[in-house]
């Protein structure tokens, strides 16, 4: 059964939320691998460097997630309205073969109705749009988190008494970035199924 | 939409929705709550087409749509359950828990595919997920027909109007001091709850409860120490005299 796209929106934007806690935990990950790269010291110089792209990369999931979640709440209330307008103009449309005496009355109400349907109908599909291309973007991010799972996993193989504690590191960010990479997943998943 | 958690033991967690800054103006502020129990849930007074996008968009941060498996609506007026016609789109296998008295008037908000299921006047208890509800009758509390819900486990009752107050949407979740607070309540419940017997009926029946925290669905939530001055507060107002 199709799925009335003001619950799809909803249930995008609570993936996107999960998504942003996971990228709240990265940023976490992020500061412990600092903190523990600078107690290290030369050994892990690239260590260190790699953390301040996790940092960033934390930020801009979580900047990004935020701003998905948003249009994703817009799109829920615009579809809702629509399911409203939409409820509203076939009665006005039943009300017209119906030939009533002073149908005529209704003109300017039902005129309005279906402008305000229109209205939202196209609102509605370049908010689907802006959206799609919004979770493309964030399988860019999930790209780099996978780039630097590696590359943190490389620098970890040479850090001496630090290793242990730095490959574990390295695994919180790959299990992050594939958690995420879920959230995304199920979110364009839900964007594609059939939609009313 | 805020959402908290006011109760959580494993599986099983109260959330409260409400305080809503979004909401649009003139429009009462009300308190939505969802039970948590295994692989179910249930939305207490699910509020009013207003607030229907903004709810859902909160309750599926916890509960994905199809784990929504009950609805219930205390008694028929419009901050209760006006969203009905939507939440029977979402949620088109969920069933709705009501007074017996109220669905002919109910099925007005439109309800095609949820199925409604009558309480009787002396009340019921139903399974969900490894919890068992009680629907506690309120008759009279404001509406004819009305019910509240007691989880033993968690100790909660959702008290529907009774213990409501009218506040501003910032106002602290629980109420700290019941001198300060009962003005805020005296004249909504004289003016709202029509029947001094009723009142009396519904206080020995909750007496009898072992209750943490009664949450009301406007303003904030008593907690244990406050529901016993609450109940003797209310034992001792006379109702159903605002008349000018």
């Amino acid at each position: 059964m199709a799925t009335p796209i003001f619950v799809t929106a909803a249930s995008i934007a609570a993936e996107l939320h999960q998504a942003m806690l996971e990228a709240k935990g990265l940023a976490l990950t992020a500061k412990n691998a600092r903190a523990l790269a600078v107690r290290a010291g030369s050994k892990t110089v690239g260590f260190k460097a790699i953390t301040h792209f996790i940092d960033e990369l934390a930020s801009d999931i979580i900047r990004q997630s935020q701003y998905i979640n948003g249009v994703s709440e817009s799109l829920s209330q615009q579809a809702v309205a629509l399911w409203r307008a939409n409820t509203a103009a076939s009665k006005f449309e039943w009300l017209e073969r119906q030939q009533l005496p002073w149908g005529e009355s209704l003109r300017e109400s039902m005129q309005t109705c279906y402008e305000e349907r229109e209205r939202l109908s196209q609102l509605l599909h370049r908010g689907l749009r802006e959206l799609e291309a919004q979770l493309e973007e964030g399988d860019k991010h999930i790209r780099t988190a996978n780039l630097i799972a590696t590359s943190s996993k490389v620098e970890a193989a040479s850090a001496g008494d630090f290793r242990a504690q730095l490959e574990v590191i390295a695994h919180n960010i790959t299990i992050t970035a594939s958690q995420i990479r879920q959230h995304l997943t199920n979110a364009r998943r839900l964007l594609n199924q059939k939609q009313v | 939409m805020q959402a908290t958690v006011i109760y959580e033991d494993g599986d099983h967690r109260w959330i409260m929705f409400g305080r809503d800054a979004n909401k649009s103006g003139g429009i009462i502020d009300t308190n939505q709550y969802m039970i948590q129990s295994g692989d179910q849930a249930i939305l207490l007074d699910p509020g009013g087409i207003e607030l229907f996008a903004p709810m859902l968009s909160a309750v599926l941060k916890f509960v994905p749509a199809d784990k929504i498996t009950h609805l219930f609506a205390s008694h028929q007026d419009p901050d209760i359950i006006s969203s009905l016609g939507l939440w029977d789109q979402a949620l088109p296998k969920a069933k709705l828990y009501s007074p017996w008295l109220w669905e002919s008037f109910i099925r007005h908000f439109g309800m095609e595919r949820i199925q409604f299921c009558p309480i009787p006047d002396e009340g019921q208890t139903i399974s969900l997920g490894r919890i068992q509800l009680q629907f506690v009758p309120a008759h009279y509390l404001h509406s004819s027909g009305n019910f509240h819900v007691y989880d033993p486990k968690a100790k909660i009752l959702m008290s529907g109007d009774v213990g409501a107050a009218l506040e501003e949407p910032d106002a602290p979740l629980y109420v700290d001091n019941m001198a300060t607070h009962t003005p805020k309540m005296r004249k909504f419940h004289q003016r709202w709850m029509p029947s001094n017997e009723a009142k009396q009926d519904w206080i020995r029946r909750v007496r009898q409860l072992d209750i943490d925290i009664m949450a009301p669905q406007h303003g904030r939530l008593f907690q244990q120490k406050q529901v016993g001055e609450f109940l003797n507060w209310f034992e001792e107002l006379p109702v159903g005299i605002a008349v000018r």
